[in-house]
């Protein structure tokens, strides 16, 4: 992994026409593409690093690394993102060779809070101008996804959940549990379909 | 021979492919939507007249990708993504955020290793097909089997890849049908 990266090697991962400094605390294997520097229009890491990408790792137009300071993202080898929408205050660990296909968002917090009174709170905090230091704390669980998981089009996918390996996440599914390894899951909330065995 | 073509509005700064057609008072946003297309054949895209492709729409086909959009038609941001045929039909209206996919796990056919492809060989087999004068709701994904009669609705966020009959209206995940948008 290279400790930092110059503007000409960002010129060479992202295809040229969108290239830009990219934040310094980010980690980035050999063979990437990272098309668009707006994938890091909302990365307020300040983890050291606060995103890790392996070897290979692609990185579409779409996909948006939503990182909180005191946010962490690690992605295996070979993985593909394709249109995830990050949204990370704690912990979001992809394996290798996963496949995140269009429109997908995951979350390891619901960055508001239940209670009444406390979302009162947090609008108030959160308003033009409001003290974000007075928003109540945010409630955060990792999300792991495991290697060789398919994640559907349009699929969320809630905190806390752990996705285990060659699991296949159907289209628009919502995943608020976990997933066990060579299962396939699909629908609101998702629901097991079927399940492989033997390798993936 | 091909002329670039460089949309007069654009600030993506590439001409369309040349292998794209746009008919007489239609509109496409930018050349940014085709950013990952790689249709190599005759004619990737054709749309026909008075129809608008809007602000993040995009055509993400492989070597043998072929969309084929209808007149009048709407498409204010739905991403197509297939290696066969889509095909679009007169007045069809899709809403934002809807995908057309060959599959679930679908993504964009990337530029540095553009998959083997069949050039010259008869055309592509027809994957997704939305009827006429149809409505695709917001966030819909429509997978390949999806076959989507004349004047039907299909409702926010469904999945669908199975045949809808004309004037039904269908809805959830996994889409089921709701009601017919006349009798």
């Amino acid at each position: 992994m290279s400790a930092r990266i110059n503007r000409d090697e960002v010129k060479a991962i992202t295809g040229g026409w969108d290239y830009a400094s990219l934040p310094r605390n980010i980690r980035i294997g050999a063979d990437c593409y990272l098309e668009r520097k707006e994938s890091f229009k909302r990365f307020r890491s300040t983890r050291e690093p606060g995103l890790i990408l392996g070897h290979g790792v692609k990185v579409y137009t779409w996909t948006e690394f939503n990182i909180e300071p005191g946010g962490q993202i690690v992605v295996g080898d070979d993985s593909i993102l394709v249109g995830a929408v990050f949204m990370c205050a704690d912990r979001i660990g992809i394996g290798r060779r996963v496949i995140v296909s269009y429109n997908v968002t995951i979350a390891d917090s619901d960055f508001h809070p239940r209670d009444p009174e406390l979302r009162k709170q947090d609008a108030i905090a959160n308003a033009p101008r409001g003290d974000r230091s007075r928003r109540p704390a945010l409630i955060t669980r990792p999300v792991v996804i495991e290697d060789d998981v398919w994640i559907g089009i349009g699929a969320i996918l809630l905190k806390g959940v752990r996705v285990g390996r060659g699991a296949r996440i159907g289209a628009g599914s919502v995943v608020t549990r976990d997933v066990p390894a060579g299962a396939t899951v699909a629908g609101n909330p998702a629901r097991l379909m079927g399940r492989r065995t033997g390798p993936s | 021979m091909s002329v670039a073509r460089m949309l007069e509005h654009d600030w993506f700064p590439r001409s369309l492919p040349a292998n794209v057609r746009i008919g007489s008072h239609s509109w496409c946003y930018s050349s940014f939507s085709c950013l990952h297309y790689r249709s190599r054949r005759p004619c990737g895209v054709r749309i026909g007249h008075h129809s608008g492709i809007y602000h993040g729409t995009f055509f993400d086909l492989g070597p043998d990708g072929e969309v084929e959009i209808g007149a009048y038609c709407t498409l204010v941001g739905a991403i197509i993504t297939t290696n066969a045929r889509v095909v679009i039909e007169d007045y069809a209206f899709l809403a934002h955020e809807v995908v057309l996919a060959d599959s679930d796990a679908a993504t964009p056919f990337p530029a540095q290793s553009p998959p083997k492809s069949r050039d010259g060989a008869g055309a592509p087999r027809t994957v997704i097909r939305i009827g006429e004068n149809s409505w695709i709701g917001a966030r819909v994904v429509l997978l390949a089997g999806a076959d989507i009669g004349k004047s039907a609705i299909v409702g926010a966020a469904a999945v669908v890849d199975f045949v809808v009959p004309p004037f039904a209206v269908v809805a959830g995940n996994p889409a089921r049908l709701v009601g017919w948008t006349h009798r």
